[in-house]
């Protein structure tokens, strides 16, 4: 087979295949039915329209609720530990209070002894002159 | 849908009628399933309805859509792993053929249904589109080397394989 044969094959048979793959016609009906399926997606949107939950499926929305809703935690962490510590420092103060009013007390406890002390040595004094 | 697309979509029907024989036909030819191709086929505009704002001219829009269905189409053979169609087991095609050898056309579309799943497509747009090689390599994202070498490879397949079936007389 020389190449000039060859060559002239070739041209049959790439006309042949160019005969063989023409393009076909789609099925009758194709656009429409293409049409079709994009009209499912119509009520997801209708359900995204509610003004709630549109408003809330906003992304920055999102990440608001989570900032506000995050620092109300860490807020509400914060105070809870700083009641904690005034109570804390109350109590503290209290028993410190506590302590002072009983050495207070036992110091004028000692005091009325000692006054008692000397006025039952000055009575016992007079009464002796006395007899003298 | 947005109401950009909403307001589009008179063109992108009008779209659809004008580029689907060319969709339909590259996955008819390649797959070799009439339903098969057509889901794929309605899959690719699909693809094309929610990429319309990317794609700029006509030009672009039908150059996309060759690349998408291309790949698609690959893509639908490799996910379904099937073993590669041996030239007797490829199905008949049900399309009544246009040409002066309505035998020889039915032999050469199961023949090109039996090459692998590069080389077919490659001959799909060569010879349905009547793609340059360069504009195939474009299209699949190969080097023109590989798309030329594959093209005459396939060819000579074909050749051979219509001559031993058919006869050196058909050709």
């Amino acid at each position: 087979m020389n190449p000039v044969n060859d060559d002239n094959e070739t041209n049959i048979l790439e006309g042949a295949l160019r005969d063989a793959l023409r393009r076909e016609d789609a099925p009758p009906d194709f656009a429409g039915q293409v049409l079709a399926r994009l009209v499912p997606q119509k009520p997801e949107r209708k359900f995204s329209r509610d003004p709630w939950h549109a408003f809330f499926t906003q992304p920055l929305v999102r990440w608001a609720a989570f900032a506000v809703i995050t620092a109300s935690l860490v807020g509400g962490f914060v105070h809870h530990r700083e009641i904690v510590r005034q109570h804390a420092q109350g109590e503290a103060a209290k028993q410190q209070l506590m302590l002072a009013l009983r050495i207070a007390g036992s110091k004028l406890q000692m005091a009325r002894t000692k006054v008692n002390q000397i006025n039952d040595d000055g009575s016992a004094q007079q009464q002796d002159q006395e007899k003298e | 849908m947005s109401e950009r697309q909403s307001a589009a979509l008179p063109d992108f029907a009008d779209l659809v009628r004008r580029h689907q024989s060319m969709v339909f036909s590259i996955a008819r030819h390649f797959l070799a399933d009439s339903a098969a191709a057509e889901e794929l086929a309605q899959d690719v505009f699909m693809q094309l309805h929610a990429n319309l704002a990317t794609l700029k001219s006509e030009e672009h829009v039908t150059f996309w859509l060759r690349k998408v269905t291309a790949h698609r189409c690959i893509d639908y053979k490799r996910r379904r792993t099937l073993p590669q169609v041996s030239l007797e087991d490829a199905p008949e095609p049900s399309v009544q053929s246009r040409t002066a050898d309505p035998l020889l056309s039915q032999r050469l579309r199961q023949l090109v249904a039996s090459l692998p799943q590069k080389p077919r497509m490659i001959m799909i747009l060569r010879y349905q589109e009547d793609l340059s090689p360069d504009e195939i390599a474009e299209t699949l994202a190969i080097p023109l080397g590989t798309v030329k070498s594959q093209l005459q490879r396939s060819l000579a397949i074909l050749r051979e394989k219509v001559t031993r079936t058919i006869g050196e007389v058909a050709i």
